[in-house]
């Protein structure tokens, strides 16, 4: 090769290596552009393993390659050792290695008698170059580091290596190393992102256990709550369809997190009655004044339940003020409109309702028709008309059959009389 | 000589084997499926095969197997891929000398076969 043809060549590697960025590819690129261009013996690519710290070959081309994943080559191998450990005492330059290199060293007797255990060494490496049929080993270094080793065998003219070929073969071995080191880069991120992804989720598994066993606790303990109390024993499921519903016909978006807190909420908003004595809960004429207090202390007393949970902060706060009014005439806190959470706007108008149509005679549609009366006279006061107008819509789109259907009557009549008596008050 | 018996589906593996142990004073036969393998077994008689455990059609265990009933005497070195750890120990029980590991070191394999064949002289 011309000097202009080595200029070439290089040329074009480069371009080519550029858009490698797989080192297996690269090393096939390599070995075939070496192959056409020198047309030798064989040309192989050795590569160190870093799992394994040992070194194989990759790729191999021509007539007498190396066959690839056959032949492994150990750290403590005399030809890896010769170019791993470079910057030593041996005046020898060991940026490549040839066969001719070889033959000289072992003439020079002076170098051999300052050098005790050198002869034997060089004929160790002159077997290892023997074995794989090698003219000449050019190592490919990464920061000093040996990445890989690329295996010359002889030209099939028999001609030496020229000191320019033996420089190319440097830059190519380097431009493999450099790859090789980036594709190892990448993996180790990789690698290292999958594994602080696994640890995350490992967390949130654990957390997400954590918070579906309280969970559970707590519904539990709000079915306990319920099943005191003979009207509300079936209550949690009907209620939650019902704030679900209202939830929806006010357009709030119901997927994902927003959904588990409403529903969350709507299971658990009288979870605080728990430590209430049945002597009050089950009162059935008034009750005192200090009987009162304690009855309506059961929002607060939801909430500190939910309280340790990170992740219920939102279905905390939304107990701790479902009886809260759109007026501020509610308690705890006496909050107005919008400061109360939507949450709990809704489960306050979808418990009375359910209250009411649960005490008296369930299937009467005059019940059904008391309750949305009595949502409608609180609408504004103790409810948001919002909600309570989203969920009268949501009602009347179901027909709410369960409500309706002791009348004897069709359904679609039974709404033609709602919408006139609607229209007449 | 000793007769040794290289077989492997993949024609550049027995060739380089073949060369690597001629060079070291070994009279080498190669085979590159399991007929292949029996017909060499029955006809040349090696001392020792070098036998890969995965090969297309009758694999190296059959083969093993079949060796060991021809000529229970032939030292037979499986030589495999790491991923095949229960073909190795179908293989050691039906009577494999050794197995090696792909990729191998040379000197090893060289020190294993030598090893083998001298067991097989005491």
């Amino acid at each position: 090769m011309t000097r202009e043809h080595y200029q070439q060549a290089l040329k074009i590697t480069a371009k080519s290596m550029a858009r490698v960025k797989s080192p297996l590819h690269l090393a096939r690129i390599i070995t075939r552009f070496i192959d056409r261009e020198f047309g030798l013996s064989h040309t192989s690519i050795v590569i160190r393993d870093r799992v394994h710290s040992r070194y194989s070959f990759v790729d191999s081309k021509g007539d007498r390659k190396i066959p690839i994943n056959l032949i492994r080559i150990d750290q403590d191998n005399d030809l890896v050792q010769w170019f791993e450990s470079p910057g030593h005492t041996l005046p020898i330059r060991r940026d490549y290695l040839t066969t001719q290199q070889i033959s000289e060293l072992v003439d020079d007797h002076m170098l051999l008698d300052h050098y005790p255990g050198l002869e034997a060494r060089l004929a160790r490496i002159k077997d290892q170059l023997s074995l794989f049929r090698a003219e000449a080993c050019v190592p490919g270094y990464y920061k000093g580091d040996l990445m890989g080793i690329l295996v010359l065998g002889e030209r099939k003219d028999k001609t030496p290596f020229s000191a320019e070929d033996l420089n190319f073969f440097q830059t190519l071995a380097h431009h493999i190393s450099v790859t090789l080191k980036n594709s190892q880069f990448q993996e180790d991120l990789i690698q290292r992102n999958e594994q602080l992804e696994a640890k995350v989720r490992e967390v949130n598994e654990f957390l997400e256990k954590d918070r579906e066993q309280y969970y559970q606790i707590m519904l539990a303990l709000a079915r306990e709550v319920h099943a005191k109390d003979a009207y509300t024993a079936g209550h949690s499921e009907e209620v939650e369809r019902l704030g679900c519903m209202t939830a929806e016909e006010l357009g709030i978006d119901l997927s994902g997190r927003k959904k588990d807190v409403l529903v969350a909420a709507l299971h658990l908003h009288d979870v605080g009655k728990i430590g209430i004595p049945d002597s009050i809960l089950k009162k059935e004429g008034r009750l005192t004044e200090e009987e009162w207090l304690i009855m309506r202390d059961h929002a607060s007393r939801g909430a500190k339940i939910l309280a340790p949970i990170e992740a219920f902060k939102d279905v905390s706060r939304a107990v701790l003020l479902h009886h809260e009014c759109f007026d501020g005439s509610g308690y705890p806190y006496g909050l107005k409109g919008s400061e109360i959470p939507i949450e709990s706007r809704i489960i306050c108008v979808v418990d009375t309702f359910h209250a009411i149509v649960s005490t008296r005679c369930y299937r009467k549609k005059s019940t059904y028709d008391r309750a949305i009366s009595e949502l409608r006279r609180c609408s504004g006061t103790q409810f948001d008309p919002d909600v309570v107008e989203a969920f009268i819509r949501g009602m009347s789109k179901r027909l709410e059959p369960r409500y309706c259907i002791t009348t004897g009557k069709e359904l679609s009549q039974l709404e033609a009389e709602r919408v006139d008596t609607e229209a007449q008050g | 000589m000793i007769k040794m018996l290289v077989v492997d589906d993949e024609v550049e593996i027995c060739d380089f084997l073949k060369i690597f142990f001629e060079e070291r004073g070994y009279k080498v036969f190669v085979a590159h499926n399991g007929e292949m393998a029996m017909a060499a077994v029955a006809d040349v008689k090696p001392a020792i095969v070098l036998l890969d455990v995965r090969m297309p059609g009758t694999d190296g265990v059959d083969v093993l197997r079949r060796i060991k009933e021809l000529a229970p005497a032939t030292k037979v070195l499986m030589v495999t891929a790491v991923e095949t750890r229960d073909k190795i120990d179908e293989a050691l029980r039906l009577g494999a000398d050794n197995y090696i590991t792909k990729p191998l070191s040379l000197e090893y394999l060289e020190t294993e076969v030598r090893d083998k064949l001298q067991k097989m002289g005491s």
